[in-house]
Protein backbone atom coordinates (compact mmCIF):
# COMPACT_ATOMS: atom_id res chain seq x y z
CA UNK A 1 0.00 0.00 0.00
CA UNK A 2 1.42 3.05 -1.36
CA UNK A 3 -0.47 5.11 1.07
CA UNK A 4 0.86 4.01 4.55
CA UNK A 5 2.19 6.05 6.53
CA UNK A 6 5.55 4.89 7.00
CA UNK A 7 5.71 5.57 3.36
CA UNK A 8 4.54 9.42 3.93
CA UNK A 9 7.08 9.30 6.42
CA UNK A 10 9.66 8.53 4.04
CA UNK A 11 8.53 11.33 1.15
CA UNK A 12 8.80 14.13 3.62
CA UNK A 13 12.03 12.86 4.21
CA UNK A 14 13.07 12.91 0.91
CA UNK A 15 10.64 16.35 0.50
CA UNK A 16 12.76 17.89 3.67
CA UNK A 17 16.03 16.83 1.63
CA UNK A 18 15.02 17.89 -1.57
CA UNK A 19 17.07 21.23 -0.54
CA UNK A 20 19.76 21.19 1.86
CA UNK A 21 18.28 21.96 5.35
CA UNK A 22 20.83 24.89 5.32
CA UNK A 23 19.87 26.24 1.85
CA UNK A 24 15.88 26.05 3.41
CA UNK A 25 16.70 27.89 6.73
CA UNK A 26 18.47 30.33 4.50
CA UNK A 27 15.74 30.77 2.09
CA UNK A 28 13.18 31.01 5.20
CA UNK A 29 15.21 34.20 6.37
CA UNK A 30 15.45 35.67 3.42
CA UNK A 31 11.67 35.85 2.61
CA UNK A 32 11.34 36.67 6.31
CA UNK A 33 13.92 40.00 5.36
CA UNK A 34 11.48 40.51 1.99
CA UNK A 35 8.77 40.74 4.04
CA UNK A 36 10.45 43.41 6.01
CA UNK A 37 11.12 44.58 2.72
CA UNK A 38 15.13 44.26 2.11
CA UNK A 39 15.49 44.63 -1.50
CA UNK A 40 18.97 42.97 -1.10
CA UNK A 41 17.45 39.67 0.32
CA UNK A 42 14.61 39.29 -2.53
CA UNK A 43 17.99 39.83 -5.18
CA UNK A 44 19.54 37.11 -3.35
CA UNK A 45 16.51 35.15 -3.57
CA UNK A 46 16.69 35.26 -6.79
CA UNK A 47 20.02 34.97 -8.03
CA UNK A 48 19.62 31.34 -6.18
CA UNK A 49 16.11 30.43 -7.82
CA UNK A 50 16.28 32.84 -11.05
CA UNK A 51 17.53 29.54 -13.62
CA UNK A 52 15.13 26.88 -11.97
CA UNK A 53 12.06 28.93 -12.22
CA UNK A 54 12.69 30.63 -15.30
CA UNK A 55 13.95 27.24 -17.15
CA UNK A 56 10.08 26.00 -15.64
CA UNK A 57 8.64 29.28 -16.99
CA UNK A 58 10.55 28.47 -20.54
CA UNK A 59 9.18 24.53 -20.33
CA UNK A 60 5.70 25.87 -20.05
CA UNK A 61 5.94 29.38 -22.30
CA UNK A 62 8.28 28.09 -24.76
CA UNK A 63 8.58 31.86 -25.75
CA UNK A 64 11.68 33.97 -23.87
CA UNK A 65 9.93 36.96 -23.93
CA UNK A 66 6.62 35.61 -22.23
CA UNK A 67 8.76 33.77 -19.59
CA UNK A 68 10.81 36.75 -18.54
CA UNK A 69 7.64 38.54 -18.47
CA UNK A 70 6.08 36.21 -15.81
CA UNK A 71 9.12 35.74 -14.06
CA UNK A 72 9.55 39.04 -13.11
CA UNK A 73 6.01 38.91 -11.96
CA UNK A 74 6.30 36.00 -9.67
CA UNK A 75 9.54 37.86 -8.22
CA UNK A 76 7.26 41.17 -7.81
CA UNK A 77 4.52 38.97 -6.65
CA UNK A 78 7.24 37.12 -3.51
CA UNK A 79 7.94 41.07 -2.86
CA UNK A 80 4.61 41.95 -2.32
CA UNK A 81 3.65 38.83 -0.56
CA UNK A 82 6.17 37.37 1.29
CA UNK A 83 4.55 38.26 4.37
CA UNK A 84 2.22 35.55 3.37
CA UNK A 85 4.58 32.33 3.26
CA UNK A 86 4.30 30.71 6.21
CA UNK A 87 7.22 28.03 6.86
CA UNK A 88 4.90 26.29 8.70
CA UNK A 89 2.61 24.62 5.89
CA UNK A 90 5.85 24.68 3.74
CA UNK A 91 8.99 24.67 2.22
CA UNK A 92 10.34 28.62 0.59
CA UNK A 93 11.09 26.16 -2.63
CA UNK A 94 7.80 24.61 -2.68
CA UNK A 95 5.81 28.20 -2.31
CA UNK A 96 8.28 29.65 -5.15
CA UNK A 97 7.80 26.76 -7.85
CA UNK A 98 3.84 27.07 -6.77
CA UNK A 99 4.15 30.63 -7.50
CA UNK A 100 5.64 30.18 -10.36
CA UNK A 101 3.99 27.28 -12.24
CA UNK A 102 0.81 28.77 -11.75
CA UNK A 103 1.54 32.04 -12.94
CA UNK A 104 3.21 30.06 -16.15
CA UNK A 105 -0.25 28.55 -16.41
CA UNK A 106 -2.39 31.20 -16.34
CA UNK A 107 0.06 33.15 -18.95
CA UNK A 108 -0.34 29.71 -21.21
CA UNK A 109 -3.78 29.67 -20.84
CA UNK A 110 -4.43 33.37 -21.90
CA UNK A 111 -2.17 32.48 -24.60
CA UNK A 112 -3.67 29.54 -25.91
CA UNK A 113 -0.74 28.58 -26.49
CA UNK A 114 -1.15 24.97 -25.83
CA UNK A 115 -0.32 23.38 -29.27
CA UNK A 116 4.02 23.43 -28.68
CA UNK A 117 5.41 20.41 -28.43
CA UNK A 118 7.05 19.94 -25.07
CA UNK A 119 10.29 17.80 -26.40
CA UNK A 120 11.19 20.57 -28.91
CA UNK A 121 11.02 23.30 -25.59
CA UNK A 122 13.30 21.24 -23.73
CA UNK A 123 15.91 20.83 -26.65
CA UNK A 124 15.85 24.71 -27.03
CA UNK A 125 16.23 25.50 -23.89
CA UNK A 126 18.66 22.56 -22.66
CA UNK A 127 21.82 24.75 -24.30
CA UNK A 128 21.22 27.43 -21.96
CA UNK A 129 22.22 25.94 -18.29
CA UNK A 130 24.51 28.38 -16.87
CA UNK A 131 27.08 27.82 -13.63
CA UNK A 132 24.22 29.48 -11.47
CA UNK A 133 21.74 27.17 -12.14
CA UNK A 134 23.85 24.27 -11.52
CA UNK A 135 25.14 25.98 -8.23
CA UNK A 136 21.37 26.18 -7.56
CA UNK A 137 19.86 22.89 -8.03
CA UNK A 138 22.52 20.42 -8.67
CA UNK A 139 22.07 18.46 -11.83
CA UNK A 140 21.96 15.55 -9.54
CA UNK A 141 18.32 16.11 -8.15
CA UNK A 142 17.04 16.53 -11.40
CA UNK A 143 18.68 13.44 -11.61
CA UNK A 144 16.84 11.57 -9.11
CA UNK A 145 13.29 13.10 -10.12
CA UNK A 146 14.10 12.11 -13.77
CA UNK A 147 14.76 8.21 -12.81
CA UNK A 148 11.56 8.46 -10.59
CA UNK A 149 9.44 9.73 -13.19
CA UNK A 150 11.30 7.08 -15.56
CA UNK A 151 9.96 4.20 -13.75
CA UNK A 152 6.42 4.94 -14.18
CA UNK A 153 4.53 3.16 -17.16
CA UNK A 154 4.41 5.78 -19.52
CA UNK A 155 0.82 5.88 -19.49
CA UNK A 156 0.68 7.06 -16.16
CA UNK A 157 4.00 9.44 -17.04
CA UNK A 158 2.34 11.51 -19.78
CA UNK A 159 -0.63 12.45 -18.43
CA UNK A 160 1.57 13.96 -15.62
CA UNK A 161 4.04 16.04 -18.20
CA UNK A 162 0.99 17.35 -20.00
CA UNK A 163 -1.01 18.52 -16.67
CA UNK A 164 2.58 20.03 -15.09
CA UNK A 165 4.20 21.49 -18.02
CA UNK A 166 0.92 21.91 -20.82
CA UNK A 167 -1.44 23.48 -18.01
CA UNK A 168 -3.79 20.49 -19.31
CA UNK A 169 -6.99 19.66 -17.24
CA UNK A 170 -7.67 15.81 -16.67
CA UNK A 171 -10.83 16.07 -19.25
CA UNK A 172 -7.89 17.90 -21.88
CA UNK A 173 -5.89 15.00 -21.12
CA UNK A 174 -8.47 12.50 -21.73
CA UNK A 175 -9.08 14.53 -24.87
CA UNK A 176 -5.72 15.08 -26.34
CA UNK A 177 -4.60 11.15 -25.61
CA UNK A 178 -8.04 9.64 -26.79
CA UNK A 179 -8.37 8.03 -23.39
CA UNK A 180 -11.86 7.73 -21.25
CA UNK A 181 -11.94 10.24 -18.75
CA UNK A 182 -12.20 7.61 -15.96
CA UNK A 183 -9.21 6.21 -17.38
CA UNK A 184 -6.82 9.71 -17.25
CA UNK A 185 -8.40 10.49 -13.78
CA UNK A 186 -7.24 6.61 -12.16
CA UNK A 187 -3.92 6.94 -14.34
CA UNK A 188 -3.15 10.73 -12.97
CA UNK A 189 -3.47 10.08 -9.06
CA UNK A 190 -1.62 6.19 -9.62
CA UNK A 191 0.79 8.12 -11.46
CA UNK A 192 1.45 10.87 -8.33
CA UNK A 193 0.99 8.42 -5.42
CA UNK A 194 4.11 6.05 -7.16
CA UNK A 195 5.81 8.93 -7.90
CA UNK A 196 5.62 10.15 -4.38
CA UNK A 197 6.93 6.88 -3.09
CA UNK A 198 9.50 6.42 -5.27
CA UNK A 199 10.98 10.00 -4.20
CA UNK A 200 10.45 8.91 -1.06
CA UNK A 201 12.48 5.80 -1.88
CA UNK A 202 15.30 7.59 -3.34
CA UNK A 203 15.36 10.60 -0.61
CA UNK A 204 17.90 8.49 1.07
CA UNK A 205 20.80 8.51 -1.29
CA UNK A 206 20.76 12.08 -1.12
CA UNK A 207 23.68 13.82 -0.45
CA UNK A 208 22.18 16.81 1.19
CA UNK B 1 -19.39 13.90 -1.64
CA UNK B 2 -17.86 12.48 1.19
CA UNK B 3 -14.59 13.57 2.88
CA UNK B 4 -12.73 10.31 1.12
CA UNK B 5 -14.36 11.80 -2.02
CA UNK B 6 -12.58 15.06 -1.82
CA UNK B 7 -8.73 13.61 -0.59
CA UNK B 8 -8.95 11.29 -3.81
CA UNK B 9 -9.25 14.65 -5.64
CA UNK B 10 -5.86 16.32 -3.79
CA UNK B 11 -3.35 15.31 -5.60
CA UNK B 12 -4.43 16.30 -8.91
CA UNK B 13 -5.79 19.71 -7.45
CA UNK B 14 -1.73 20.07 -6.27
CA UNK B 15 -1.29 19.48 -10.29
CA UNK B 16 -4.04 22.22 -11.13
CA UNK B 17 -5.24 19.79 -13.72
CA UNK B 18 -9.06 19.21 -12.23
CA UNK B 19 -11.91 20.66 -14.47
CA UNK B 20 -13.30 23.62 -13.35
CA UNK B 21 -16.38 22.29 -11.72
CA UNK B 22 -14.06 19.76 -9.60
CA UNK B 23 -11.57 22.59 -8.52
CA UNK B 24 -14.92 24.93 -7.46
CA UNK B 25 -16.30 22.08 -5.48
CA UNK B 26 -12.68 20.96 -3.85
CA UNK B 27 -11.99 24.46 -2.59
CA UNK B 28 -15.66 25.10 -1.42
CA UNK B 29 -14.20 21.76 0.78
CA UNK B 30 -10.94 23.13 1.68
CA UNK B 31 -12.32 26.23 2.97
CA UNK B 32 -13.41 24.13 5.87
CA UNK B 33 -11.33 21.05 6.10
CA UNK B 34 -7.96 22.17 7.53
CA UNK B 35 -6.95 18.40 7.04
CA UNK B 36 -7.64 18.46 3.17
CA UNK B 37 -5.62 21.79 3.10
CA UNK B 38 -2.58 20.00 5.02
CA UNK B 39 -2.93 17.35 2.34
CA UNK B 40 -2.64 19.28 -0.65
CA UNK B 41 0.44 21.36 0.96
CA UNK B 42 1.75 17.83 0.81
CA UNK B 43 1.20 17.08 -2.46
CA UNK B 44 2.33 20.43 -3.76
CA UNK B 45 5.97 19.55 -2.46
CA UNK B 46 5.63 16.28 -4.26
CA UNK B 47 4.35 18.63 -7.81
CA UNK B 48 6.88 21.15 -7.15
CA UNK B 49 9.86 18.49 -7.76
CA UNK B 50 8.46 18.07 -10.80
CA UNK B 51 9.65 21.44 -11.36
CA UNK B 52 13.42 20.30 -11.74
CA UNK B 53 12.96 18.51 -14.77
CA UNK B 54 13.00 21.20 -16.72
CA UNK B 55 16.33 22.26 -17.87
CA UNK B 56 17.34 25.20 -15.98
CA UNK B 57 17.69 28.16 -17.55
CA UNK B 58 19.60 31.60 -17.36
CA UNK B 59 17.31 34.58 -18.20
CA UNK B 60 18.58 37.92 -19.23
CA UNK B 61 20.16 40.66 -16.99
CA UNK B 62 17.61 42.68 -17.71
CA UNK B 63 14.69 40.77 -15.81
CA UNK B 64 16.71 41.11 -12.68
CA UNK B 65 17.04 45.18 -13.25
CA UNK B 66 13.52 45.63 -13.93
CA UNK B 67 12.48 43.64 -10.47
CA UNK B 68 14.94 45.43 -8.46
CA UNK B 69 14.42 48.81 -10.00
CA UNK B 70 10.15 48.15 -9.47
CA UNK B 71 11.36 47.31 -5.54
CA UNK B 72 12.80 50.44 -5.46
CA UNK B 73 10.44 52.24 -7.13
CA UNK B 74 7.81 50.30 -4.66
CA UNK B 75 10.11 51.48 -1.94
CA UNK B 76 10.75 55.43 -2.40
CA UNK B 77 6.80 55.63 -3.25
CA UNK B 78 6.36 53.75 0.23
CA UNK B 79 8.92 55.82 2.12
CA UNK B 80 8.87 59.14 0.87
CA UNK B 81 5.44 59.41 0.40
CA UNK B 82 5.00 58.20 4.29
CA UNK B 83 6.46 61.51 5.79
CA UNK B 84 5.18 63.68 2.99
CA UNK B 85 1.49 61.87 2.66
CA UNK B 86 1.48 62.60 6.07
CA UNK B 87 2.22 66.06 6.08
CA UNK B 88 0.07 65.95 2.62
CA UNK B 89 -2.61 64.75 4.36
CA UNK B 90 -3.07 67.81 6.93
CA UNK B 91 -1.35 69.90 4.78
CA UNK B 92 -4.15 68.64 2.52
CA UNK B 93 -7.03 69.25 4.46
CA UNK B 94 -5.42 72.41 5.14
CA UNK B 95 -5.93 73.67 1.61
CA UNK B 96 -8.65 71.88 1.04
CA UNK B 97 -10.62 73.39 3.72
CA UNK B 98 -9.44 77.01 2.91
CA UNK B 99 -10.35 76.37 -0.32
CA UNK B 100 -14.32 74.77 0.86
CA UNK B 101 -14.30 77.91 3.35
CA UNK B 102 -13.58 80.61 -0.02
CA UNK B 103 -16.08 78.65 -1.86
CA UNK B 104 -18.31 78.48 1.16
CA UNK B 105 -18.02 82.31 1.85
CA UNK B 106 -18.34 83.15 -2.03
CA UNK B 107 -21.58 81.12 -2.43
CA UNK B 108 -22.91 82.93 0.67
CA UNK B 109 -22.19 86.18 -0.41
CA UNK B 110 -23.65 85.22 -3.88
CA UNK B 111 -26.80 83.69 -2.24
CA UNK B 112 -26.90 87.12 -0.32
CA UNK B 113 -26.37 89.17 -3.44
CA UNK B 114 -29.37 86.81 -5.36
CA UNK B 115 -31.37 87.36 -2.03
CA UNK B 116 -30.98 90.85 -2.18
CA UNK B 117 -31.58 91.55 -5.69
CA UNK B 118 -34.78 89.73 -5.35
CA UNK B 119 -36.06 90.99 -3.07
CA UNK B 120 -35.39 94.62 -4.35
CA UNK B 121 -37.11 93.25 -7.61
CA UNK B 122 -40.08 92.08 -5.16
CA UNK B 123 -40.36 95.14 -3.85
CA UNK B 124 -39.75 97.15 -6.97
CA UNK B 125 -42.26 95.14 -8.48
CA UNK B 126 -44.83 95.21 -5.43
CA UNK B 127 -44.31 99.33 -5.64
CA UNK B 128 -44.79 99.45 -9.22
CA UNK B 129 -47.97 97.70 -8.55
CA UNK B 130 -49.13 99.61 -5.92
CA UNK B 131 -48.65 102.41 -8.22
CA UNK B 132 -50.12 100.92 -10.83
CA UNK B 133 -53.28 100.56 -8.32
CA UNK B 134 -52.95 104.05 -7.46
CA UNK B 135 -52.98 105.58 -11.07
CA UNK B 136 -55.99 103.12 -11.95
CA UNK B 137 -58.14 104.78 -9.08
CA UNK B 138 -57.40 108.14 -9.93
CA UNK B 139 -60.56 109.63 -11.29
CA UNK B 140 -60.44 109.65 -15.48
CA UNK B 141 -58.00 107.05 -15.50
CA UNK B 142 -58.36 104.80 -17.83
CA UNK B 143 -57.01 100.83 -18.31
CA UNK B 144 -56.14 99.38 -21.93
CA UNK B 145 -55.54 96.19 -22.34
CA UNK B 146 -52.47 95.08 -24.98
CA UNK B 147 -52.52 91.34 -26.34
CA UNK B 148 -49.62 90.04 -28.59
CA UNK B 149 -49.78 88.99 -32.04
CA UNK B 150 -48.00 85.85 -33.59
CA UNK B 151 -44.83 87.50 -32.75
CA UNK B 152 -45.53 88.03 -29.34
CA UNK B 153 -47.76 85.10 -28.79
CA UNK B 154 -48.71 84.76 -24.88
CA UNK B 155 -47.52 88.21 -23.87
CA UNK B 156 -49.60 90.46 -21.83
CA UNK B 157 -49.55 94.09 -21.14
CA UNK B 158 -52.05 96.14 -19.78
CA UNK B 159 -51.48 100.55 -19.77
CA UNK B 160 -52.68 102.62 -17.10
CA UNK B 161 -53.20 106.45 -17.96
CA UNK B 162 -54.91 109.42 -16.30
CA UNK B 163 -55.65 112.37 -17.73
CA UNK B 164 -52.83 113.83 -16.78
CA UNK B 165 -50.46 111.91 -19.17
CA UNK B 166 -48.98 109.90 -16.27
CA UNK B 167 -48.91 106.31 -17.71
CA UNK B 168 -47.85 103.30 -16.35
CA UNK B 169 -47.16 99.94 -18.79
CA UNK B 170 -47.18 96.37 -16.96
CA UNK B 171 -46.01 93.49 -19.48
CA UNK B 172 -45.56 89.93 -18.45
CA UNK B 173 -44.27 87.19 -20.96
CA UNK B 174 -43.06 89.42 -23.55
CA UNK B 175 -40.14 87.13 -25.56
CA UNK B 176 -36.44 88.30 -24.57
CA UNK B 177 -34.90 90.47 -27.12
CA UNK B 178 -32.20 90.47 -28.81
CA UNK B 179 -28.77 92.02 -27.82
CA UNK B 180 -28.77 95.71 -29.18
CA UNK B 181 -33.06 95.83 -29.25
CA UNK B 182 -35.83 96.73 -27.33
CA UNK B 183 -39.12 97.31 -26.43
CA UNK B 184 -40.82 100.41 -27.52
CA UNK B 185 -44.45 101.66 -26.95
CA UNK B 186 -46.39 103.81 -29.32
CA UNK B 187 -49.08 105.92 -28.52
CA UNK B 188 -51.22 105.78 -32.24
CA UNK B 189 -53.87 108.38 -33.04
CA UNK B 190 -56.07 107.79 -35.66
CA UNK B 191 -54.68 110.05 -39.01
CA UNK B 192 -51.28 110.95 -37.24
CA UNK B 193 -48.21 109.53 -36.83
CA UNK B 194 -47.28 107.26 -33.83
CA UNK B 195 -46.16 108.92 -31.50
CA UNK B 196 -42.97 107.10 -29.25
CA UNK B 197 -43.05 106.00 -26.01
CA UNK B 198 -40.20 104.55 -23.82
CA UNK B 199 -37.90 101.80 -24.91
CA UNK B 200 -37.72 98.97 -22.23
CA UNK B 201 -36.39 95.69 -22.17
CA UNK B 202 -37.90 92.62 -19.57
CA UNK B 203 -36.79 90.54 -17.30
CA UNK B 204 -35.34 87.00 -17.89
CA UNK B 205 -38.97 86.05 -17.11
CA UNK B 206 -40.28 88.67 -19.60
CA UNK B 207 -41.73 90.85 -16.81
CA UNK B 208 -41.36 94.50 -17.47
CA UNK B 209 -42.61 97.69 -15.90
CA UNK B 210 -42.59 100.87 -17.86
CA UNK B 211 -43.33 104.28 -16.31
CA UNK B 212 -44.18 106.84 -18.85
CA UNK B 213 -45.42 110.31 -19.56
CA UNK B 214 -47.82 110.50 -22.80
CA UNK B 215 -47.64 113.71 -24.36
CA UNK B 216 -50.21 116.24 -25.29
CA UNK B 217 -50.58 114.83 -28.56
CA UNK B 218 -51.12 111.04 -27.74
CA UNK B 219 -53.40 111.86 -25.27
CA UNK B 220 -55.96 111.34 -27.61
CA UNK B 221 -54.48 107.83 -28.67
CA UNK B 222 -57.05 104.99 -29.85
CA UNK B 223 -54.49 102.48 -30.08
CA UNK B 224 -51.43 101.40 -28.11
CA UNK B 225 -48.76 99.28 -29.54
CA UNK B 226 -45.45 97.89 -28.58
CA UNK B 227 -42.61 97.16 -31.46
CA UNK B 228 -39.00 96.30 -31.50
CA UNK B 229 -36.48 98.32 -32.43
CA UNK B 230 -33.09 99.91 -31.67
CA UNK B 231 -32.26 100.04 -27.83
CA UNK B 232 -32.10 103.74 -28.54
CA UNK B 233 -35.69 104.01 -29.37
CA UNK B 234 -36.68 105.86 -32.42
CA UNK B 235 -38.98 108.61 -33.17
CA UNK B 236 -40.87 106.76 -36.14
CA UNK B 237 -41.58 102.64 -36.10
CA UNK B 238 -39.22 100.41 -37.86
CA UNK B 239 -39.76 97.42 -37.19
CA UNK B 240 -42.45 94.86 -36.42
CA UNK B 241 -45.31 94.89 -33.57
CA UNK B 242 -45.61 92.57 -30.60
CA UNK B 243 -48.39 93.81 -28.50
CA UNK B 244 -51.36 95.86 -29.37
CA UNK B 245 -54.44 96.82 -27.92
CA UNK B 246 -57.47 96.65 -29.67
CA UNK B 247 -59.09 100.06 -30.64
CA UNK B 248 -60.61 102.38 -27.40
CA UNK B 249 -63.28 104.37 -27.55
Amino acid sequence: MLFCGQSVFAWRSYISRLQPRPAQEDDVALLKAIAARNEAALAQLYDRYRAILFGLLMRILNNREEAEDVLQEVFLQVWRKATDFDENRGRPFTWLVTLARSRGIDRLRTLAARERVAETSAREVSEDISDAATDAFKSEQRGLVTKALSQLPDEQKRPLMLAYFDGLTQSEIAARLGAPLGTVKTRMRTGLISLRELLAGQGESFGF
Amino acid sequence: MVHEDYKEMIPVRALSALDAAEERVLNEHLDNCSECRKELEEWQATTAALAVVADPVEPSPEVRERILGAVRKDLSSNVVPLRSTSRNVWSSFGSLGAIAAVVLFVALLVGLFVLWRQNRAYREELAAKNEFIQLVNTPGARVTELKGNDLGAGATAKLAHDAAGRAILMASKLPNVPAGKAYQLWFIVPNKPPVPGKTFVPDSAGNAVLKDEIAGAALDAKVFAITVEPASGVSAPTGPIYLRSSEVN
